[in-house]
């Protein structure tokens, strides 16, 4: 993975001092709460409903052992011992103090980490395929255009007061694992028919209160002229994106108030005088930052089919491994080896995505162990294990289980994705980790859960959606309606390549007819599915109506929650 | 607090002292010299500027339809006005305008309405890149000390920082980076150089 040169490592210790600077210039009195708030916010630093929250970076959802142990010491001796991935591939702590901050920061960037724009209205952590360089149907290792834009977008002067965040999102395989059209900008890396590394570029898609997917702006620019493009792009969205109300200054309302084919004129407009310019990317810094994403010392190994690795298991063992095997292991580049999807999300925890301090060190053993040192975090709020060898899958697991990181639920119903919710975050309207564990309780049946298949369930306790309920096959969303918890259900959500908007069924339902609610939507499912056919298929299929029905089948109260919104964005 | 001049209520506030940062300079205090007109009462016109700050930079929209005024050209003659850009004002709608203006303004700048919209910073980016414009561009209106290194970056090379803001904290920031990682107005980017 990308280690730091002199500059990334000098640029992130300034950073540090700068930080420390302005927290001290905050405890003194001398800058104020809301003018400190934008600058703790690129920082990372949100206060929320109960102590400040740091979140911190990890580019591309790219990290290794050493920061994962830095990670779990952080946990240890400034929060409470635990940390929680996000869907944007980050690790945030729940209760850091102002104080300790930039001594945090310190300990951090001795690792070649940061916090630098995880918030704040500006360019956000890029995020990407959490298999990249490794996944089988991968066509373009997105991991150095990754790093170039992670540099292009540190500090970057223009674009540090933005109408609001920016984030986005690079992929460069057959299947879109990082919801591609659901950010300001997606960026699609291919390779022309003469072998030259192009981009299409999609702007304008977003969740939150107005979701919209993006739209294709830009076809085949070559990937030197990214900073060019992207300048002209985000100079465009600084200049005209909507200041006047914090809920209409994404970019999605500016692409959808012009149309994509007016923003596209307007962006190729302002490029044309910058694209022959020197903001480009050169052939010496690809080199220099391509040289750190070569492969690992790889085996020579036989590939081997399920049944050899299965057949390495003891007898008592060979049913639960080989679920785990089908549920939590994805196909890797090389004959002999395979990813490994670490499940952050056992039955009853308390929040999907929490690692525990000695989870966090036990999995810095593991990947030192078993797969080159490295992790990665992915959207769905795991951790993967991408260079294992097959045959040591079974003494993998054996020891993930005694971690709690073995459950093999990625991909099915119980592999919730949740936002933090009211229990800790400011913005919430409602509570999603308690409905994320109800849920989890009531379909704790694996069998159960084998047989229904992929599914998969969002949970957000406000509109603001950090747990991406719009592209839950289910979605939840908390909603308030004088002052009482609601939670509304959305359908037909999806990520990947066919990436779908849910549409909400109807009234709103109180927190604990969620269980049945959700046992009504999958037993209507259940009763009327084809063969083989997963939960999506059978919705797009048949439409709303037989599920709707279905979960309006017991509801105590059928009268609409109006959303009310406070607030803006923790995502 | 001190404002460019106390018996203008119709003035943009901004410290006694402009921070000045040349391209390839220092930055240094000098006593601000220019009073900046809001515009904002149209009855009066412009200021006088026999009693008060002999110079004043006025807003771009007011030059618009002031600047043929045969007092207002013969002020201009004086080096006495220069002009500010509204942080919503489409410079790029006004080439010939701008264009003309370089050679008479003495001066220009970009407001910034509240610290935290950054559309100015975009302004000053075009100025320099798209206008080639070489001379000053000051950052006025609500300018604090964090947002000096980025408005040093995208061309400003002085600042007329709000009233209550810290000189000295101020002149400390340009040197807390030694490093960059994108180009700016100012330098090219560090890893170009390695």
């Amino acid at each position: 993975m990308y280690k730091y040169d002199h500059i990334d490592q000098t640029l992130v210790n300034q950073r540090v001092a700068q930080f420390r600077d302005q927290v001290a210039r905050r405890l003194d009195g001398s800058l104020a709460e809301e003018e400190f708030r934008p600058l703790r916010l690129q920082n990372g630093l949100y206060h929320q409903r109960h102590a400040y929250m740091l979140r911190v970076a990890i580019p591309y959802g790219l990290f290794n052992s050493k920061q994962l142990r830095t990670m779990a010491h952080i946990a240890e001796k400034y929060d409470r011992g635990y940390g929680h991935f996000t869907t944007r591939q980050n690790i945030q702590y729940n209760w850091v103090t102002l104080e300790d901050t930039p001594d945090i920061l310190a300990e951090l960037a001795k690792v070649e980490m940061h916090a630098i724009q995880t918030s704040g209205n500006c360019i956000r952590n890029i995020t990407s395929d959490a298999f990249a360089g490794v996944a089988g149907d991968e066509y373009v290792d997105p991991r150095p255009v990754c790093e170039l834009l992670r540099q292009w977008s540190t500090l970057h002067p223009e674009f540090a007061h933005l109408p609001r965040k920016f984030k986005f999102a690079i992929n460069g395989a057959k299947e879109d694992r990082t919801i591609l059209l659901c950010h300001d900008v997606g960026i699609e890396l291919k390779k022309n028919t003469s072998g030259e590394l192009i981009a299409d570029i999609y702007a304008g898609g977003g969740m939150g209160r107005t979701p919209i997917l993006g739209s294709l702006i830009k076809q085949a620019l070559p990937w030197q002229l990214l900073p060019s493009y992207l300048t002209a792009l985000l100079r465009v969205y600084n200049r005209f994106g909507r200041r006047d109300n914090l809920y209409k200054a994404r970019i999605k309302i500016l692409v959808k108030a012009l149309s994509p084919e007016e923003f596209a004129r307007q962006v190729e407009g302002e490029w044309l005088h910058i694209k022959d310019g020197d903001d480009n990317f050169t052939q010496a810094e690809w080199d220099r930052v391509a040289k750190h994403f070569t492969k690992p010392a790889y085996k020579s190994l036989q590939k081997l089919t399920n049944e050899q690795v299965i057949s390495l298991a003891k007898d008592e063992d060979k049913a639960a491994f080989a679920r785990w095997l089908e549920r939590n292991i994805k196909p890797h580049q090389v004959p002999g080896y395979a990813s490994v999807v670490l499940s952050l999300k056992p039955h009853g925890s308390v929040a999907p995505g929490d690692a525990t301090t000695a989870q966090m060190l036990a999995i810095a053993d593991l990947a030192d162990q078993y797969s080159f040192g490295e992790l990665r975090a992915t959207h769905e709020q795991n951790l993967v294990l991408a260079d294992v060898e097959q045959s040591k899958l079974y003494e993998l697991w054996q020891e993930a289980k005694k971690q709690k990181v073995a459950l093999p639920n990625v991909g099915l119903l119980t592999d919730i994705i949740a936002c933090p919710g009211g229990d800790f975050c400011s913005l919430a309207n409602a509570k999603s980790l308690p409905i994320a564990k109800a849920i989890q309780e009531r379909f704790d049946d694996l069998d159960y859960l084998f047989d229904l298949g992929d599914i998969s369930l969002n949970i957000s306790g406000c509109i603001n959606s950090c747990g991406h309920h719009h592209v839950g096959n289910i979605g939840v969303l908390g909603v308030d309606k004088d002052g009482e918890e609601w939670y509304q259900i959305t359908l037909g959500g999806e990520q990947g390549n066919d990436a779908a908007i849910g549409k909400v069924i109807g009234p709103s339902f109180y927190a604990d007819e969620i269980p049945d609610v959700m046992t009504n939507i999958i037993n209507a499912y259940v009763e009327q599915r084809a063969d083989g056919e997963a939960f999506i298929q059978t919705y797009n299929r048949l439409g709303v109506a037989p599920f709707k029905e279905a979960a309006y089948k017991n509801a105590k109260k059928k009268e609409k929650a109006d959303s009310k919104v406070t607030g803006e964005d923790a995502s | 607090m001190s404002l460019t001049n106390a018996n203008s209520s119709n003035a943009i506030a901004a410290h006694e002292h402009v921070l000045h940062f040349p391209k390839d300079g220092k930055p240094s205090l000098t006593p601000n010299e220019w009073l900046i007109w809001s515009g904002s009462q149209d009855e009066g016109g412009l200021p006088d500027l026999e009693h008060g700050k002999a110079k004043v930079l006025v807003p771009f929209k007011w030059w618009i339809s002031h600047h043929e005024e045969a007092d207002i050209q013969a002020k201009t003659k004086g080096g006495q006005i220069g002009i500010w850009f509204a942080a919503d004002d489409d410079i790029l709608k006004h080439v010939e305008l701008i264009n003309e203006g370089k050679k008479v303004w003495p001066l220009v700048a970009a407001h910034f309405p509240i610290f935290r919209d950054g559309r100015s910073f975009s302004t000053a980016a075009l100025l320099r890149d798209r206008f080639a414009w070489t001379g000053e561009i000051r950052a006025i209106g609500d300018v604090l000390i964090d947002q000096l290194l980025q408005g040093a970056r995208v061309g400003f090379d002085s600042f007329a920082l709000r009233p209550d803001q810290n000189l000295d904290v101020a002149l400390k920031q340009f040197d807390l980076y030694s490093v960059t990682t994108q180009n700016s107005w100012r330098d090219k980017r560090a890893s170009l150089s390695i």
